[in-house]
């Protein structure tokens, strides 16, 4: 059954990528893109495929596999199914410090926004645990409210930065609070991907300790982790994942909180199996609710940040709700 | 052969030394109970012991080397450590909790081989909870959940096992259980370290004791050599009785509390 389901997500993830390059707007049939993307067709309808609809295909799947990887190994290291980057002011983070970058940084420093909202995001993270932490380990209950206190403390930077940036350098900054894939192209996905590659594999290859991890340090250490080493590395390349999506594609809630624990549904609780699930999973999610953004109330375009919260809102409602 | 040695150990939370200059020697085959009251600092030596915990001084040997010299992975394949209580954020099963415990033997990638498969079944049965492997541990009684964890470590096959109250939210049978368990753990050859509150299952047990009031060891000894009635009343605080029991091993009663008024008896 898990087989057949492995199988599923792949046809998903698939059949997302096939929609979002071949029916993702008016603009082309999808037999005229199909033929630009076979090479021949028409040179406007390969630069629609090529220039646009790729990237943000692309854009896309790094972003969601980046979130909701992120938001399954944040849960194993934390003990706490309602982690999620998002929650925890990881983005949030990541963002203060991606619209301080576009609004302060000379135009030709701009590449590095993604190393800033890195940065922000480490910080944040770092806060919510330094907060968190007590004398017998994280708590659950300090860690959703020292979220909270992130949160706020990120809203406050961003609100005073929009309200005192120079005004060619506004859309940039706001861009990065609406959570949108529209400002894809082949250079953003070639500067994200070593901040989704790198970081995807550190968490990969520490699958098995972030399920020992979730039964708590003492319990981990005893079977043979190295709880200190495992834990910066997971928070560093959970930063860098969200650091990065935040910083190309803005604030996007939720994928980190709702994809794994749908992955969870299907194939059990074990993390080693359900980091790469994740991935996939999270990258077709966004795939799809990019797709509905883009066409849901076409011509405008909804941020995918607004697709993802209506999605995930009720999810956080009902798992609140369940949990002990 | 020594399995577990340490000497003039200290270590703790912080600042302050828990646990204070304890000698204490674990041999292949033998079980080391340690006793005291609430806050002596039994956990974190075992903690210590399994190198969980960092030590301030002293050192601790593992099979003739620095503990500290040991990476983790190699200290979990010898080392069954077994916490008191484990927090489950997530409903996993009896079977995935106690394949945790064959993490020691994989590699960050390789699954689980039928080895892996046939030594997680065996600690399950072990500890009487087959039929059970697909059974959230969340849905299992405070005991079953103990008996859980105890077959986790047993499915590392470790040399040395560390228990920290291990018998605590057992019932009478199962209590019993474990018994025979860990007895006939010891007598293949298996080290056993045993945190415990009720003595009388301490006597049945343990081939030596290590008492411990403050951090430092009080008594060290045989069973028959500890319990005294005057050790009892130095380091608990309590009036014994000891009841001859026809096995030989005599059942302790705990009568009064010494420095306790007896105005309301």
């Amino acid at each position: 059954m898990k087989r057949a389901a492995d199988v599923l997500l792949v046809a998903v993830l698939l059949a997302a990528a096939a929609t979002a390059l071949l029916a993702a707007g008016p603009a082309l049939s999808a037999g005229e893109a199909l033929s630009a993307l076979v090479g021949s067709g028409t040179s406007e309808a390969r630069t629609i495929v090529f220039g646009l609809r790729l990237p943000r295909l692309t854009l896309g799947l790094a972003v969601g596999a980046a979130l909701a990887l992120a938001g399954a190994a944040l849960q194993a290291l934390l003990s706490n199914p309602l982690a999620d980057p998002f929650l925890l002011g990881i983005s949030g983070g990541g963002a203060a410090a991606a619209t301080a970058a576009f609004a302060a940084l000379p135009a030709m420093a701009l590449g590095l926004v993604p190393a800033a909202a890195m940065g922000g995001a480490a910080l944040a993270t770092g806060l919510v645990w330094w907060m968190a932490r007590g004398p017998l380990g994280p708590s659950s209950t300090r860690m959703i409210l020292a979220g909270v206190a992130v949160n706020a403390a990120a809203s406050a930077v961003i609100l005073t930065i929009l309200s005192v940036a120079p005004s060619p350098r506004l859309p940039g900054a706001l861009a990065v609070t609406m959570g949108s894939l529209a400002s894809a192209s082949g250079p953003t996905v070639a500067w994200l991907a070593p901040y989704v590659l790198v970081p995807a594999f550190v968490l990969l290859l520490h699958g098995r300790d972030l399920g020992l991890l979730a039964t708590g340090e003492e319990s981990a250490a005893g079977l043979g982790v190295e709880v200190a080493t495992v834990r910066r590395r997971v928070f560093l390349a959970s930063a860098a994942l969200c650091g990065g999506a935040v910083a190309f594609a803005g604030v996007i809630g939720f994928v980190g909180l709702v994809v794994p624990h749908l992955c969870r549904l299907v194939w059990g609780h074990g993390t080693r199996r359900l980091l790469p699930r994740a991935a996939i999973a999270g990258a077709a999610l966004m795939v799809l609710g990019d797709l509905i953004a883009h066409r849901a109330l076409a011509p405008a375009e909804l941020p995918v940040g607004v697709v993802t919260a209506l999605l995930g809102v009720p999810f956080f409602i009902a798992l609140l709700r369940r949990a002990p | 052969m020594t399995l577990l040695e340490a000497r003039e150990l200290s270590g703790g939370y912080g600042a302050d030394d828990v646990v204070r200059r304890v000698d204490l020697t674990v041999t292949e085959g033998q079980c080391v109970g340690v006793l005291g009251p609430n806050g002596a600092g039994k956990s974190t030596l075992l903690r210590l012991l399994a190198g969980i915990l960092p030590t301030t001084s002293g050192m601790v040997e593992l099979i003739g080397r620095p503990l500290a010299t040991w990476r983790r992975r190699e200290v979990a394949r010898v080392i069954g450590f077994v916490p008191q209580a484990v927090s489950f954020a997530f409903p996993l099963t009896v079977a995935e909790v106690v394949q945790q415990g064959r993490a020691p033997h994989l590699g960050p990638w390789r699954p689980p081989a039928p080895r892996d498969h046939a030594a997680v079944a065996a600690a399950i049965a072990r500890v009487g909870l087959s039929g059970r492997e697909t059974t959230a541990v969340q849905r299992l009684s405070g005991g079953e959940r103990q008996l859980v964890l105890l077959a986790r470590a047993l499915a590392s096959e470790p040399r040395l096992l560390l228990l920290d109250e291990p018998a605590t939210a057992l019932d009478v049978r199962h209590q019993l259980e474990l018994v025979a368990i860990l007895r006939a753990l010891v007598r293949s050859g298996v080290g056993v370290v045993l945190v415990l509150h009720d003595w009388n299952l301490a006597l049945r047990l343990a081939d030596r004791l290590v008492i411990l009031k403050g951090g430092q060891v009080s008594a060290v000894g045989a069973p028959a050599e500890v319990v005294r009635p005057d050790l009892f009343r130095e380091v608990f605080g309590v009036e014994i009785a000891l009841v001859p029991e026809p096995g030989g091993v005599p059942l302790i009663v705990a009568r009064s509390s010494s420095g306790m008024s007896r105005q309301g008896e």
